[in-house]
């Protein structure tokens, strides 16, 4: 039996990388240790060379197994997209505070990359028996990862799915499917959006936020947002107090 | 059983640390944050986040960006103040027996001598002057590039603060000796060196033609600036008889060592623990590993070989 850690640093090994969209790709990991983890926390990764760690939400969890669905951006992803089966690779986490699981009918809107966290929430959900509905906006459907099941996909172009972006269906995702909880995971500008919208229908909306960071750990305060807590507006770490954040406690820009 | 000597004991001249490996300010939070990682106990001491009169809200901008060799970091000070340091951080450094020494930052002469006087009043053995800080707008850095106000810092805190007291310098700075020379005469115990370099990144982005984009300022950390550092630790060495505390882009043992020849007696990690958050751990063990390989008796002896 896989016995616990206490300490959060891992060399894990690499198990699988493949392409899944045309610019996301799918990297599993093995630990040596069993860790729990809940949706929407994040693990962070040494990019050989790189002075900072990359944080990624964790797309799925089993036992060990640790997998994390990124879209190709830079020196950092390209290091982890260059991996091979078998390779080490060096992980903290799970960093952060995931998702608050509410036994409510929840609808999960991801867009783009932000349909890893989502996913890994949808599995979360139906584990416990909990009504969903999960939709995601693309670009077209060329990005849309081919290892995941989703409800209902919008795409820009129209490619496949409604056009048009996610947002635009809002108000008639939120009348017809009546949720009463949503969660999302997304570029700003749409977390945003779907947090004003929840808003005017008195939703409860947990978003997934995104922010350079450089410890993961709360202490350097390099990646603070304005969060309002008891009438007061504080700094807040996206790392550790967050990533997930009620959509109402968010001061949006 | 046999007496185990501590073999990497390091001496500053008014404070004994169990080992020279110590952690820099504003990358170790304030205590016990690193337990996630290591067992922070086993460090040397580690600096804690710097600490001001009252609280301080930092920079509203970009904070950090990641550079060629390191990182851009313009937090401004962001810190719970003395108060609640001393009332809810201290008790955790004490009850895991971390030993640190507390960052000391300010805006006028009177704010760094009000908090090191709290500093005193709560037993707190070892203060680091932060007057080097180049991401706020007034105090800090304006007393680390003038040796008279300095001297004048530093001998006022002196005086309201009877611990291990050491101040850290900035490399932002024409003639880092005469201020080296002007905290020793002012009654430090060591200096610590360097603080950041002043640096900018212009990210660069064109949608449709137009060029969009963001000049982040403030202080550059991380392997790029290891060389300046060292440079420093040679002059100062030269310049001041009292204890260097080496920091700057510290990776790996070789760094250390390199710190040691350069004249430093202890050492902060303070970048590197972003990237590889065990780090300074690491380099404990690696140290005693290579003292015992290579036949030293201790530390002290080590530092001699280097330095010969």
């Amino acid at each position: 039996m896989l016995q616990e850690k206490t300490k959060k640093i891992y060399k894990a090994k690499v198990v699988r990388v493949e392409k899944v969209s045309s610019s996301s790709y799918l990297i599993e990991t093995e630990l040596p240790y069993k860790v729990e983890i809940k949706a929407g926390q994040f693990i962070s990764v040494y990019c050989d060379g790189l002075t900072l760690r990359r944080p990624f939400s964790v797309y799925s969890h089993n036992n060990n197994i640790i997998g994390i669905l990124f879209k190709e951006r830079g020196k950092g992803t390209n290091y982890i997209k260059s991996l091979k089966t078998g390779d080490e690779i060096d992980i903290t986490g799970p960093l952060g505070n995931g998702f608050n699981i509410k036994n409510k009918k929840s609808l999960l809107i991801g867009a783009g990359i932000g349909v890893a966290a989502m996913a890994f929430l949808k599995s979360e959900l139906d584990k416990n028996g909990i009504e969903n509905l999960f939709v995601c906006g693309f670009l077209n459907k060329h990005e849309i990862p081919n290892c995941i099941n989703i409800d209902k996909i919008y795409t820009d172009d129209g490619s496949v799915g409604e056009k048009g972006s996610v947002l635009n269906y809002l108000d008639q995702m939120i009348n017809n499917y009546k949720p009463e909880i949503i969660y999302t995971c997304g570029p700003y500008i749409v977390l945003k959006t779907i947090a004003e919208t929840a808003q005017q229908y008195g939703l409860e909306v947990q978003v997934a936020m995104e922010k350079v960071m450089a410890c993961g750990i709360g202490v350097c305060r390099g990646c603070v947002i304005d969060i309002k807590k008891n009438g007061e507006i504080v700094n807040t770490t996206v790392c550790k107090d967050g990533p997930v954040f009620l959509g109402s406690e968010v001061v949006w820009q | 059983m046999a007496v185990m000597t501590n073999i990497l004991q390091t001496d500053l001249n008014g404070i004994i640390l169990k080992n020279p490996i110590m952690t820099a300010s504003g990358t170790y939070g304030y205590n016990n944050e690193y337990d996630d990682f290591i067992n922070v106990s086993s460090l040397g001491a580690i600096v804690t986040k710097a600490i001001s009169l009252n609280p301080r809200e930092g920079n509203k901008h970009t904070r950090i960006t990641e550079t060629e060799a390191g990182m851009i970091n313009s937090i401004g000070l962001e810190n719970v103040g003395v108060e609640k340091f001393i009332n809810e951080k201290l008790p955790v450094l004490k009850s895991e027996n971390i030993d640190f020494f507390v960052n000391v930052a300010g805006s006028t002469l009177d704010e760094y001598c009000q908090v090191a006087k709290i500093c005193d009043e709560n037993n707190i053995k070892a203060i680091e002057l932060n007057v080097s800080c180049p991401n706020v707008k007034s105090g800090c850095l304006e007393f680390g590039v003038d040796e008279k106000s300095l001297y004048e810092l530093v001998s006022s805190v002196r005086k309201e603060y009877g611990g291990f007291l050491t101040v850290k310098l900035t490399p932002n700075v024409t003639s880092i000796e005469k201020l080296g020379v002007a905290a020793q005469n002012a009654g430090a115990n060591a200096i610590s060196a360097i603080n950041t370099l002043k640096g900018s990144k212009i990210k660069i982005s064109c949608i449709n033609g137009r060029v969009q984009k963001e000049i982040i300022t403030g202080g550059y950390s991380g392997r790029g600036i290891k060389p300046v550092a060292i440079g420093i630790v040679i002059r100062l060495s030269k310049a001041v008889d009292i204890p260097i505390i080496g920091i700057g882009g510290i990776e790996t043992l070789e760094d250390v060592l390199e710190f040691l020849s350069a004249g430093a007696d202890a050492v902060q990690i303070g970048t590197a623990n972003f990237t590889h958050p065990d780090i300074a751990q690491k380099l404990v063990s690696e140290l005693e590993e290579y003292i015992i390989k290579n036949g030293f008796k201790d530390l002290n002896e080590l530092k001699k070989e280097l330095r010969k």
